[in-house]
């Protein structure tokens, strides 16, 4: 190890523990930046020490479920992970986890680097990793203000993906136009999974539909049916690109509303029946996702499914919190596709509900709050009765849902988010459950709230 | 007295929540028991004399842009103008409002027509403007202020033949160099300023209601709306824009 990577690694260890002694949080990046300030080729450096490599999940949602699914697979199989597994997705984030996992002379418990990255992040995590696995689970429209148009991050990526060791393997999502069309002349193995069955499409699609042309011609894509914002069943008039068929699929889908989905997952050499504790269809492509990664990374089917079976939300992104006599689900929506799925998700239940919905527009959020004009809040009628608008940007949320036009809808603003969930708590009685639906950092924020009253546990507690 | 909305490109010129200006319109005028309807006008469709009475253009990708560009500026481009001439109200975002100019210059190649609504034309730029903006505007109802989100990399710069819908306080605007954002013509209103722009600007959504029921000869005394949701978010997202700058 060189010097410099040696005092990398010590002084971010000290910055590591100072961090969550001070209890300034899980010192989740902190550590890493100082890292790489030190040295720019730590993270380089260290996945060296890793003899199974690196594989790198992206994609716009979802990459922490499916993540966390994967780690635990890989725990299963014997191939212990080295994870960053707080949702710190950019590249200190990496280097942190490595100097976590890591003992003072640099040599790293692990076998494999397991990381999640941000999309426009991608590029720089190939070159530092050479990964032999890059997951791409759908791209979405979320942060444009940071990542520029979806179509030149897509291009991007293919160029940084196709520049991979011709061992590697890409896992990709066939349902979603954009991600599929990476794969097409690539040299490396590219393997797709997707949904095959369309009990839950529909003809139309969401206003949050965001890849609607080819990839490769620009010629508008025909749809035979959608299942979720832009993905679904496609075929291109001009070149007559379709959706590949997929190696992983899930098909006979049956949906329990907060309760998941039950379906049966087919996989090269066999098929299992499941029911996914996780509410939506997007959370039915992150267990499709992680089975990909996990039989490309050579896992067998029959240390797979336990893992799946075993897996629970990871944790902030769905978040059930019991409080004296009352309940707390808390779902983490962050852009138009992945909040119109909550709220169809949310109307699967039973029941009239009160809501809480918390916006803010720090950096991690992204600064630009139109997409709420995106979200059908509109599928609230006759399911919601209280809506308690929350956050930094509570107001524009309180005139998105006026202009719902939802009248009978009883609506309350409040920025403070502590005094916001106090009102939505008080709008149910007793053994009924208050819905949480914030974006990044006020998640953030109503978690430690929680954390200060005892009711869950902070993050680096592990989970 | 029906107010008839032409939606320019629904699905192709719709990025960053453009929509919640149609949404806008269309409430405004329901709330005060204004009949009205909204026509996507999609690639094929014609422009009808006299039948429109606003009409609204978002934003869009690369893409999308290019696939609008030869059915507006072939089918549409001459009609559209007539329609504003004849009194039509319109918006227009981001790349729509481009179009809605004399030209765009890329950094290589020809420059590409605009429909010429506006005396503005608008050069290829290097650095993207990112950001919330606040502009003094005369629409901007009683603080006097549009307030919104702009993301282009474009340089529009005005003619003689239109004015500035507002003067930048915050924010870059139409070229970052002289402090104007967006144009007026008429009763055509462009700009660079999403979130969606009309919500929390109400003074600029009635204008443009205003505008189009003035087309008809109908009375153009628009009766006063509860707006203080509309004004809390307005004052809000303006003192945020000032923070975050």
């Amino acid at each position: 190890m060189r010097p410099s990577t040696r005092t990398a690694l010590l002084l971010g260890k000290g910055i590591g523990n100072a961090s969550r002694t001070l209890k300034f949080g899980g010192g989740s990046t902190l550590p890493g930046r100082v890292a790489r300030r030190v040295n720019p080729a730590f993270v380089e450096t260290m996945v060296k020490e890793l003899p199974l490599g690196c594989a790198l999940i992206t994609g716009t949602n979802g990459k922490t479920t499916t993540a966390t699914l994967l780690a635990s697979i890989l725990d299963n199989a014997g191939m212990t992970p080295v994870h960053n597994r707080t949702g710190a997705n950019l590249m200190a984030g990496i280097a942190s986890a490595l100097i976590r996992e890591s003992d003072m002379s640099g040599h790293l418990g692990a076998h494999i680097g397991l990381f999640e990255v941000d999309e426009a992040a991608l590029p720089a995590a190939i070159a530092d990793t050479s990964p032999r696995l890059v997951l791409v689970n759908n791209l979405f429209r979320d942060q444009l203000d940071r990542y520029g148009e979806l179509d030149t991050l897509a291009s991007k990526m293919k160029k940084s993906i196709a520049g991979l060791d011709p061992g590697a393997v890409v896992a990709l999502n066939a349902d979603d136009p954009l991600v599929s069309s990476i794969g097409s002349g690539l040299e490396q193995k590219v393997m797709y999974y997707g949904i095959d069955d369309e009990s839950y499409a529909s003809g139309i699609m969401q206003h949050a539909a965001d890849s609607k042309h080819c990839a490769a011609c620009g010629a508008r894509l025909d749809y035979d049916y959608y299942l979720f914002g832009h993905l679904g069943r496609y075929n291109c008039p001009g070149c007559g690109a379709s959706r590949p068929a997929a190696e992983v699929a899930a098909t006979h889908l049956e949906m329990l509303g907060m309760d998941g989905t039950r379906c049966t997952l087919r996989f090269p050499g066999g098929s299992s029946e499941l029911v996914i504790p996780l509410p939506g269809l997007y959370n039915v492509y992150n267990i499709l996702a992680a089975m990909t990664a996990g039989l490309a990374l050579g896992v067998e089917p029959d240390v797979i499914m336990p893992a799946v079976e075993e897996f629970t939300a990871a944790f902030g992104r769905v978040e059930r919190v019991k409080t004296a006599d009352r309940e707390i689900l808390m779902i983490l929506a962050k852009n138009p596709a992945g909040f119109n799925e909550v709220i169809r998700t949310l109307t699967f239940e039973p029941g009239r509900k009160s809501v809480v919905l918390a916006l803010n527009d720090n950096i991690a959020d992204g600064r630009d709050v139109s997409w709420i004009w995106d979200v059908d809040f509109e599928m609230f009628r006759g399911k919601v009765t209280d809506v308690v608008c929350s956050g930094i940007r509570a107001w524009d949320m309180a005139l998105r849902i006026k202009y719902s036009g939802i009248g009978e809808l009883s609506l309350t603003t409040e920025p403070a988010l502590e005094k916001a969930l106090d009102l939505g708590l008080n709008a149910i009685g007793p053994g009924e459950t208050l819905y949480v639906v914030p974006t990044y950092t006020a998640m953030l924020d109503l978690r430690r709230t929680m954390v200060s009253r005892g009711l869950v546990a902070p993050y680096w507690e592990g989970q | 007295m029906t107010v008839r909305i032409g939606w320019l490109y629904p699905d192709l010129m719709n990025i960053y929540g453009d929509r919640g200006n149609i949404v806008t319109l269309v409430q405004r005028c329901k709330w005060r028991g204004i009949p009205v309807e909204v026509d996507e006008l999609g690639p094929g469709d014609r422009i009808h004399d006299g039948l429109h009475d606003i009409f609204f253009m978002g934003g869009g990708q690369d893409r999308e842009q290019e696939l609008v560009y030869l059915d507006l500026l072939e089918l549409k481009g001459e009609s559209l103008k007539r329609q504003i001439e004849n009194g039509a109200a319109a918006l227009v975002i981001c790349g729509g409002y481009q179009l809605f100019g004399k030209f765009y210059r890329p950094f290589e190649g020809d420059e590409l027509a605009g429909i010429e609504v506006f005396d503005a034309y608008t050069v290829a730029g290097r650095k993207r403007c990112i950001g919330n903006v606040v502009a003094h505007s005369a629409l901007g109802g009683p603080s006097g202020t549009i307030v919104g989100f702009e993301n282009h990399s474009g340089k529009t710069y005005l003619g003689e033949g239109c004015m500035p819908l507002g003067m930048v306080t915050t924010g870059y605007g139409n070229n970052a160099e002289d402090r104007t954002e967006g144009a007026v013509y008429l009763g055509a209103i462009g700009t660079y300023l999403h979130g969606s722009l009309l919500p929390k600007n109400p003074g600029v959504a009635d204008f443009l209601i205003e505008k189009g029921l003035a087309r008809q000869g109908g009375d153009v005394r628009l009766d006063p709306l509860d707006d203080t949701v509309e004004l809390r978010a307005h004052d809000s997202a303006v003192a945020r824009a000032r923070k975050t700058h």
